[in-house]
């Protein structure tokens, strides 16, 4: 079996995988080895500079650590590291039960529930569910996990990528041979090893089934760590899922964190279709709250004081509130943390030496060292900073509810000049957010987020008159990175103007004390790459199914085809008849051509640009686009009309009648009957 | 059974309905066996490739009817496949470079060069030249022109062009110097009237002269436009009756409600809903540019005399910035917002000026 018992996994010492990844087992090795030789005082020595080489990649292999390491380290290093010091407090603090678990209690039971109802409710149900936890990395979707399991006493079965054969083919056998039921053939992919895992997990179980305790049978398959193979193409995981919904006879459980690169993980593996589908329970998990982070960290911080005899005193309120805030929400790395800043108050001169040569060494700046080391206090609250602060980020949805809602703060009199009288109008309050740091940290290209500020600042305007500023402020914004030359160096630009120009011309928020009782205002997607994908697409089908017309194209658009939809010509082909009949004809009479607007939630990423310019073959286009344009669509109209009025005036009663040929889609014609309508 | 402006299309010079004139006058550029570079330019719908092909009949006779679809793929220099169609006779070449979009030029240089390349085999009954139509001339980047400019002189002995356009104003100077400049206008209201009943006539059917007048009008002189108009008449009701409607196209009809829309209420709801309306329209496939410029003679329509030099110099100052940005419907959309805030500005002044 691939998979690894947990519990069994948890005993085994110092392992690969263990609870959290021991962050700093290696770095304090590390860091102790370089503070020998710092001792030395001999910086430009040779020594100093290998250690210097291999300095990053230890620091780097926190995550991808691997047994080698360990053992090609001399011993005598290992001696001089005590092994309780070692051990990093992220796992000699880790949660044990429920109520030490950072993580809200609402959500802990969401996840209790599902597996109850899953592994314990359902006697015979056949087919295996699944559930998808997400989350910002560090806000306790494993840690819960286990504990539950824990506590329900469920059996985990974990997939764990396996390592190349030809890499390290030792290693290998020693992380895997005390589950010797099965062997890897070099020749396997990942892919092939991942699904035969989960038939052999699902195998595994019914036969425990037989002979073991009621306890014991009860299973839960584990999938932290997704094959890579999957990232390139989803659909084969679909599939794969597909089947263990069949056929699965325990539930799996998924746990992607969410990031905020723009590939969206979460988004490519469990596209909505699959999660409706399958039935996938999503949970997604919040960063953890700065309260919880506190007492979390209060408690590692007494324990600690405790254990050393008072050596270093609990660390100050203030302290812990600053590695809190650096933390952003992420409590491994707020552990990490804290015992990293301790390290100074309790050790010799060395260690803390040591703790800024490793806080420098990624840079390799050597001579900022020695600045360092004559630092201030003052500038040591930056330095910590520098060491937790995970760098902030905001979701999308946020970071253009900063914009919008545009903070302010009331001017007091004195802090700065009135504006003379003629340019009174605008005045406003002091901005409480810095609109540039906002863009910078949702992580989004400039004209994007433009995009997305255009598709939603109307909603927040009142006169007519601001929103003509800001549309101006737009539009300059969009000239502004027009240049595909100069796009680079004035997308910055060009996005301060568009944030900027929004806020300042909104005068119903020009003021702190105005701007209350907004409410809150749904944000949408912008629906502008779809708007011109569809353009071009629609253009692109024009032109190759009208060509025989030989008309340059806006003949063709603005002329030829709206006519074509009312001429009784019959077409050659239903592709070109059902073409005609969707562009040439637009929805009048219904007052307002709707759009459906897709709501921008809290945690999506930006999408992605749709524009890529060249297209595929057309008429796979043609097809799409009649789905497409169901999906945008209103649903038809409630009241259906009496079918005379719907035939006979639109569509000419010559020409083949769409809905007469069921082999094209039905998407297209329920799209025609919904133009008929009303 | 094809379209009424198909069908009934002129193909020969001496056929054309109007024009006349100048038909005889091409006609007689031709006899002569050869011809420089030609420049036809003219507004859309006045006949301008009708006289080409005519011409290029007159050329080779039959023949250049016996047109081909091509689809083409060029390689551009930095490896990328370039895939454009064009319409071919064993004479002639037709092409809208500007298909290719910011690689015109390669198409431009390639498309010639193959063609020019080769010689006529029968020089003793043939041309010894061959025709290159390009059209859209004026959606040609620059870079496009200067290398037509150079391939134009470079394969004069085996290659003549027509180049097909709707204004001269983006052409450069160098190309227009090259070529000889047809002006083809677009035909009168009394022409467009001729040219109706005499196709209803072809087809059989008795037309009044009202509703060609009325068709002629509206369709603001172009051909096409008003031939396409008369069949969906045909469509719509037969007899025709002279005081029948004329069918619009849906975009025309909806781009006036639009218009009305704006100016019946100048809310931002009402500017999202307009908004909204401006993606139908160009999911339709209306490109941005006809979209601002229908607005605004939709909105001059509506608006006062006092407001009209100052919407119309918006609207110039939003299409500029449409053409030189990337995503229309900023442009679009601040065009509208002025638009509503100047419009309510005059209608709250004016309801002041009465009230007091």
């Amino acid at each position: 079996m691939m998979s690894k018992d947990s519990s069994r996994r948890k005993k085994a010492p110092a392992k690969v995988t263990d609870w959290v990844e021991p962050s700093f087992d290696d770095y304090l090795k590390n860091t102790n080895l370089l503070s020998s030789n710092l001792s030395t005082k001999s910086f430009k020595d040779i020594n100093q500079h290998q250690k210097r080489k291999d300095h990053p990649s230890v620091l780097e292999s926190s995550k991808s650590r691997v047994p080698t390491k360990k053992k090609g380290k001399s011993s005598s290093i290992d001696e001089i590291c005590d092994q309780s010091e070692n051990e990093p407090w992220v796992d000699k603090y880790k949660p044990k039960t429920q109520n030490e678990l950072a993580v809200h209690k609402k959500k802990i039971e969401e996840v209790e529930a599902w597996l109850k109802a899953q592994v314990f409710q359902r006697p015979l149900k056949q087919g295996g569910s699944i559930l998808l936890l997400t989350g910002p990395p560090g806000c306790g979707k494993t840690a819960t996990i286990q504990i539950l399991v824990k506590d329900l006493g469920i059996q985990v079965q974990e997939w764990t990528n396996p390592v190349s054969l030809d890499f390290r083919k030792e290693d290998f056998h020693n992380a895997f041979n005390h589950e010797s039921s099965f062997q890897i053939l070099p020749s396997q992919t990942q892919t092939a090893l991942f699904q035969e895992f989960l038939l052999r997990a699902n195998k595994y179980n019914k036969l425990q089934m037989v002979g073991e305790s009621a306890e014991t049978d009860k299973k839960l398959i584990l999938v932290e760590d997704m094959p890579n193979q999957f990232y390139r193409d989803p659909s084969s995981l679909h599939e794969l899922l597909r089947r263990f919904v069949r056929t699965g006879r325990c539930p799996l459980v998924f746990i992607i964190s969410d990031s905020f690169s723009r590939d969206g993980n979460q988004r490519l593996l469990f596209p909505k279709e699959i999660h409706e589908e399958l039935f996938i329970a999503s949970i997604s998990f919040n960063p953890v709250a700065p309260t919880m982070m506190m007492k979390v960290l209060n408690r590692i911080a007494t324990a600690e004081a405790t254990v050393n005899g008072e050596k270093d005193a609990v660390p100050e309120k203030l302290f812990l509130e600053r590695i809190c805030k650096g933390g952003s929400g992420d409590i491994r790395s707020a552990i990490n943390n804290l015992q990293f800043s301790s390290l100074k108050e309790c050790s010799s001169e060395n260690n803390f030496w040591s703790r800024k040569k490793a806080n420098s060494a990624l840079k390799c700046d050597t001579s900022s060292k020695v600045k360092k080391k004559k630092k201030s206090n003052i500038l040591e609250n930056q330095e910590i900073d520098a060491v937790g602060g995970k760098d902030t980020s905001i979701y999308l949805f946020h970071a253009l509810g900063k914009i919008l809602y545009c903070k302010r703060e009331p001017l007091t009199e004195s802090e700065s000049p009135q504006l003379p009288s003629h340019l009174s109008e605008y005045e406003r309050d002091v901005l409480l957010v810095q609109p540039e740091d906002v863009v910078e940290k949702s992580h989004m290209p400039g004209d994007l987020f433009n995009l997305y500020l255009h598709q939603n600042y109307v909603d927040f305007f009142t006169e007519i008159d601001d929103l003509v500023r800001a549309s101006e402020y737009l539009s300059t914004a969009d000239f502004l990175c027009s240049n595909w030359n100069s796009r680079l160096a004035l997308s910055e630009y060009s996005t301060s103007v568009a944030t900027r120009g929004v806020i300042h011309s909104n005068t119903a928020r020009a003021y702190a004390h105005c701007q209350g009782g907004m409410g809150f205002r749904p944000l949408h997607k912008p629906q502008w790459f779809l708007i011109n994908k569809k353009y071009q697409e629609n253009c692109l089908a024009a032109k190759s199914l009208l060509s025989s017309f030989c008309l340059p194209p806006l003949c063709l658009q603005t002329q030829l085809l709206p006519y074509l939809a009312m001429l009784t010509n019959p077409m050659r082909n239903q592709a070109q008849v059902t073409f005609i009949q969707d562009v040439g004809r637009l929805p009048l009479k219904r007052h307002f051509g709707r759009l459906k607007l897709e709501a921008l939630t809290d945690k999506d990423p930006g999408i992605q640009e749709l524009d890529s310019g060249d297209e595929g073959e057309l008429s796979v286009q043609t097809m799409e686009r009649g789905k497409n344009k169901t999906n945008e669509k209103d649903e038809p109209d409630e009241s259906p009309l009496p079918s005379s009025q719907s035939s006979g005036n639109d569509l000419p009663g010559s020409q083949p009648q769409p809905a007469a040929a069921q082999a094209i889609m039905e998407e297209d014609e329920l799209k025609i009957e919904d133009y008929d309508s009303d | 059974m094809s379209l009424w402006a198909d069908k009934h299309r002129p193909s020969a010079l001496s056929k054309v309905d109007f024009h006349r004139e100048q038909a005889t006058q091409l006609r007689n550029l031709v006899q002569c066996g050869d011809f420089p570079h030609l420049l036809v330019y003219g507004p859309s719908g006045s006949g301008k490739k009708t006289r080409i092909m005519c011409l290029l009949r007159e050329l080779y006779g039959a023949g250049v009817e016996k047109l081909r679809i091509e689809h083409q793929s060029i390689t551009a220099p930095s490896k990328k496949k370039i895939e454009i169609s064009t319409i071919a006779s064993n004479y002639h070449l037709e092409v809208n470079p500007s298909d290719a979009g910011n690689n015109d030029r390669v198409v431009i240089q390639e498309l010639l060069k193959t063609v020019a390349q080769s010689q006529q085999l029968e020089t003793s009954t043939q041309r010894d030249f061959k025709v290159v139509l390009l059209t859209e001339v004026d959606k040609l980047t620059k870079d496009a022109q200067h290398a037509l400019r150079r391939t134009m002189e470079k394969y004069m002995a085996t290659c003549r062009l027509i180049l097909c356009c709707n204004s001269t104003s983006k052409v450069i100077a160098p190309i227009r110097s090259r070529c000889l400049a047809v002006r083809v206008p677009a035909p009168s209201i009394e022409d467009v009237c001729h040219v109706l009943s005499s196709v209803c006539k072809k087809e059989g059917l008795i037309f009044p002269q009202d509703l060609a007048r009325r068709i002629a009008e509206k369709s603001g002189r172009n051909l096409r436009k008003a031939l396409l108009m008369c069949e969906a008449c045909r469509v719509q009701q037969y007899p025709f009756a002279s005081d029948q409607d004329i069918p619009e196209t849906d975009w025309e009809v909806y781009l006036r409600e639009t218009a009305n829309a704006v100016v019946s209420q100048q809310t931002p709801q009402r500017l999202l809903e307009v908004r909204g309306r401006l993606y139908e329209l160009l999911t339709h496939c209306i490109p941005p540019e006809i979209i601002i410029k229908g607005l605004l003679s939709e909105l001059l329509n509506n608006c006062d005399g006092q407001l009209k030099g100052e919407v119309a110099q918006m609207a110039a100052y939003y299409e500029h910035r449409l053409q030189l940005g990337n995503k229309a419907i900023y442009h679009l959309e601040a065009f509208v917002a002025k638009f509503m805030a100047l419009y309510k500005k005059f209608m709250e002044d004016g309801l002041e000026a009465m009230m007091f």
